[in-house]
């Protein structure tokens, strides 16, 4: 869609709907509890590593998945965008698990040096 | 050309110099132009360092260079083939061929896809600058760490090799951004992607795998230059860093790279098969599919590379399967290339004789790198000159033979003149036995025990024999160019005229004037099925009839197209990044000026059509 | 053939046939391909975790409140930022300026934080970059990461020094949504980083 040469009030067209801006503040409080939760955690006494380690995970991958689909607007925007960014990001990650492996880095298993 | 001028904004439309206007170009046809010749004569040179080191190994006990030169030859002829001659002349048609193909006018970016050219020729001028110093890189093309560490490289060698790298792949992903836009975003109305032709698909695919796998290698540098010159420790064994991580990280890029190297060619015989066969391609959907799964599957294969190093079986048997099975789509579009000739009403040309040379070269070559995908096997051949040969024969039998197919099927469309198809055989047929004479004997070599990479061997192994077979057929392959490039200039001024479409080709490039105009298409063309304009010719056999001709285009048509005014940024910004990075190697004062030049430079660029005249978006 | 005319009058050349607009599709693959370059950063980093033969490891020198309130920050500064672009979108040129230079300066402390991190950990420490694995791997990855956060500053700065000249409006919100993509995305990097060097053990 063409932008107008004036300035104007209309919106400029987007995909799909539109997060309004109490939406995007929810967004962060919730972004900024996990923060706190993720912090927490590490200080909670005798957890076990492998509960530690994923939840951890699970809530950065929670995060994430809040800011791309909300702040960068790709729960709204077209297949194709989605697809652009998302597939490299599954590339990137099967290639940070093969390494980790290639190098024996397993950092789910409890740890056994200093 | 004049007509460059007719279609831009008022206030640039004053006719300019000609080196001017090829310096501030954003045309992607010149660019494109611009690429190919460069990538020619960059494949020279690196044809001129194989040649001299076949003239060293052509007798036992040789002294025409020293070791050093030696190794100095084999990493340049590497690096310039891969990197200065192959990808730039695939980027040649990328530039040319893709807004033709999909019916555009031009790129997404067009001051960006000038960029990516400059940056690739200050790239390319910087690596072979370092022959002018004394200094040619001397540890392979893969660089493998940790000979190219300050301890074991303490000359600059390295540095130029390092620094080349990283200026190539910016140009390399900037390109990829470009294309990859242009053919999701800019394909003329109708043409779905399963309506593309399969070269546009081939294109794509590569330039996914290009901005995917140019970050790994980007990275591995990146370590190295901060292990050569900030005392990191990456690849240092005595500090507990392992040399294995830059193989991972240079393969994660490698591997891609290879299919990177090979996909346009088998997109341009896609092309060039159905065309001289009047038949469509067997299952082009099938063919595209499989071009997918081997860029998607290429970034699992990346360690066969690896096998002598000791990962350990599960590793070993991982990445084997992997490869054997990457084996499968691969043989698959050649069995669909067979088909498409099979019953096909065959026209012999020069354009399809290289493919048909494609289709049996690679073969051979895919069935050396089949025997390589079995760990046991590799570790017979690895380091040998049966690897040589194998790449090769899937490298030179595969995509320089593929692109020579696209240059005699293109070049009128590019410059409105025929090659002559006399020469052009003539060519073909001192390629095809000068390239077999040189590289199948290698397999031989190997087999009884000829490492890579060393400068000469003792008299009394048995290798006699095939190096001097080998180095004479690399002189017959000297001579092939030698006719090519006559061929070129004696029809320059005298070859026959093409018309728009030469060949009764059946994909959209053909429906425009060669060469085509500034705009390419007068009038953008709607599409309705793969194969749009054979159908418009001939119909669809079943009852549909053909278009007949278009109305003629109006005045009014004409002075509605804007083509993108000519711009001296890209230029510009392409030398100050250079000043930037190179100066790693100079002095931080240089860094900062490149830096701060760079970022003076981009914020130009960017604002140059921030507020575009009147009548006029960017 | 059926052809047509585009009309010259309706022609962004920005939007393609497809209704999305380029530079918006161009700066998503360029974030694909960046998740491929901090991918391998962090894979080294990972790779090489505990494999160190001296010097002090992550958990003697991270500093979890600093670095919790630093990512904390750049949170904050994806929310300032998506604020700015809602202004921008009505126009309101002077607000959106505001919130992009919130988003900057926070982005900026972040950095700052950072620069106070490495010269805490070289000086009191003895983490330097040639001292470990750990000290090569961790400053090269959060170095990388901080220099995306410093030239998404310049990038804000220069959009707000343009707005304030009165040379930004709401006809260029997708080139402020291309800025603001590319500070997310800085952002969510940091989330990744935050939890897999600093949190998990």
């Amino acid at each position: 869609m063409a932008e107008a040469h004036a300035p104007s009030t209309a919106q400029p067209a987007h995909g799909g709907g539109h997060a309004s801006v109490r939406t995007y503040v929810n967004v962060a409080i919730v972004l900024a509890i996990i923060t706190a939760v993720e912090v927490a955690t590490l200080y909670i006494h005798g957890i076990p590593n492998w509960l530690l380690v994923s939840s951890l995970l699970l809530m950065s991958a929670a995060k994430f998945y809040l800011v791309v689909g909300f702040f960068m607007h790709l729960k709204y925007d077209s297949n194709v965008m989605r697809s652009l960014f998302v597939g490299p990001l599954i590339i990137a990650i099967l290639i940070i698990l093969a390494v980790m492996a290639l190098f024996s880095a397993y950092i789910l298993l409890p740890r056994t040096y200093p | 050309m004049a007509t460059q001028a007719a279609f831009m904004p008022g206030a640039q439309a004053k006719e300019q110099g000609v080196l001017w206007s090829w310096l501030t170009t954003v045309d992607h046809k010149r660019i494109g132009i611009l690429y190919g010749s460069t990538a020619f004569i960059f494949f020279l040179i690196g044809g001129i360092e194989a040649l001299i080191m076949r003239l060293q190994l052509a007798r036992p006990d040789n002294t025409l260079v020293s070791a050093q030169t030696f190794n100095e030859l084999f990493t340049m002829h590497g690096t310039t083939m891969v990197f200065l001659a192959i990808m730039p002349m695939s980027a040649a048609f990328f530039n040319f061929m893709i807004p033709l193909m999909i019916g555009a006018r031009d790129v997404a970016f067009p001051r960006l896809n000038a960029l990516s050219y400059w940056i690739f020729l200050s790239g390319g001028l910087f690596l072979n600058a370092s022959w002018l110093f004394g200094m040619a890189p001397d540890g392979g093309w893969f660089g493998y760490a940790n000979l190219t560490s300050a301890q074991f490289s303490p000359a600059h060698s390295i540095d130029f090799w390092m620094l080349g790298l990283q200026i190539l792949g910016v140009s390399s992903m900037l390109a990829g951004f470009n294309f990859i836009v242009t053919i999701l975003n800019m394909r003329a109305p109708g043409m779905t992607l399963m309506r593309m032709p399969v070269f546009i698909w081939m294109s794509l695919v590569t330039q996914f795998l290009l901005v995917l796998a140019f970050p790994a290698i980007t990275v591995a540098l990146i370590l190295l230059m901060f292990d050569r010159f900030f005392g990191t420790l990456f690849y240092l064994p005595s500090a507990g860093g392992d040399p294995l991580l830059w193989q991972h990280l240079f393969w994660i890029f490698g591997h891609p790279e290879v299919y990177i190297l090979i996909l346009p060619a088998m997109g341009i015989v896609s092309e060039v098969l159905p065309t001289f066969a009047r038949k469509p391609l067997f299952g082009a959907p099938v063919v595209i599919y499989s071009g997918i799964m081997i860029g998607f599957f290429g970034f699992g294969v990346w360690s066969h590379h690896m096998f002598s190093v000791g990962m350990g079986p599960v590793a070993d048997s991982a990445f084997s399967i992997a490869t054997m099975l990457i084996a499968v789509p691969t043989g698959v579009k050649i069995l669909n290339w067979i088909s498409t000739l099979w019953g096909g009403s065959i026209r012999f040309s020069t354009a399809l004789y290289f493919s048909l040379g494609f289709i049996a070269m690679f073969t051979m070559g895919g069935l050396s790198g089949v025997m390589h995908a079995s760990p046991p096997v590799d570790l017979q051949q690895t380091d040998t000159y049966f690897v040589v040969a194998h790449f090769h024969y899937v490298l030179f039998g595969g995509s320089i033979f593929g692109l020579f197919s696209g240059a005699y099927y293109w070049w009128p469309k590019i410059t409105g003149r025929l090659l002559d198809e006399g020469l052009g055989k003539l060519h073909f047929w001192l390629m095809m036995i000068g390239f077999n004479v040189t590289f199948f004997p290698q397999h031989f070599l190997g087999l009884i025990g000829m490492p890579r990479r060393i400068y000469t061997y003792a008299p009394d192994l048995g290798w006699n024999f095939w190096n001097m077979v080998s180095t004479i057929g690399a002189f017959v392959i000297a001579l092939s160019f030698v006719v090519f490039i006559y061929n070129v200039i004696k029809t320059t001024r005298t070859g026959q005229v093409a018309g728009p479409d030469p060949w009764d080709g059946r994909t959209l490039e053909w429906s425009i004037p060669s060469p085509p105009p500034v705009y390419n298409f007068a009038r953008v063309p709607t599409v309705h099925e793969r194969d749009d304009f054979w159908l418009g010719k001939y119909g669809d056999g079943h009852g549909g009839k053909p278009r007949g001709a278009p109305a003629p285009v109006t005045a009014a048509e004409l002075a509605a197209i804007h083509m993108p005014p000519p711009s001296y940024w890209p230029i510009l910004l392409a030398i100050a990044l250079s000043i930037m990075v190179t100066g790693i190697m100079i002095s931080a004062y240089q860094i900062i000026v490149g830096g701060l030049l760079t970022l003076f430079l981009m914020y130009k660029f960017a604002m140059e059509y921030h507020r575009p005249p009147e009548g006029h978006g960017h | 053939m059926a052809d047509h005319a585009v009309p010259h009058a309706a022609h962004d050349p920005n939007i393609g046939t497809t209704g999305l607009d380029h530079r918006k599709m161009g700066m998503w693959i360029f974030l694909g391909s960046d998740c491929m370059f901090f991918g391998s950063l962090i894979g080294t980093y990972l790779a090489y975790k505990g494999k160190s033969l001296s010097g002090p490891g992550p958990h003697d020198v991270f500093n979890i409140p600093l670095t919790s309130y630093s990512a904390a920050l750049l949170l904050a500064s994806s929310l300032t930022m998506v604020l700015a672009l809602a202004a921008l979108q009505h126009n309101r040129v002077k607000a959106a300026a505001g919130w992009l230079t919130a988003t900057a300066l926070m982005g900026l402390h972040f950095v700052l934080n950072q620069v106070y991190e490495f010269w805490s950990f070289a000086v009191h420490e003895g983490l330097k970059l040639s001292t470990s694995l750990f000290g090569s791997s961790f400053y090269v990855l959060t170095g990388f990461h901080g220099a995306h956060v410093t030239g998404g500053v310049i990038w804000l700065l220069l959009i707000v020094s343009l707005a304030l000249r009165g040379k930004i409006d709401a006809r260029d919100y997708t080139k402020v949504e291309v800025a603001g993509l590319y500070w997310h995305f800085v952002d969510i990097v940091w989330i990744a980083i935050f939890t897999v060097i600093y949190l998990i053990p």
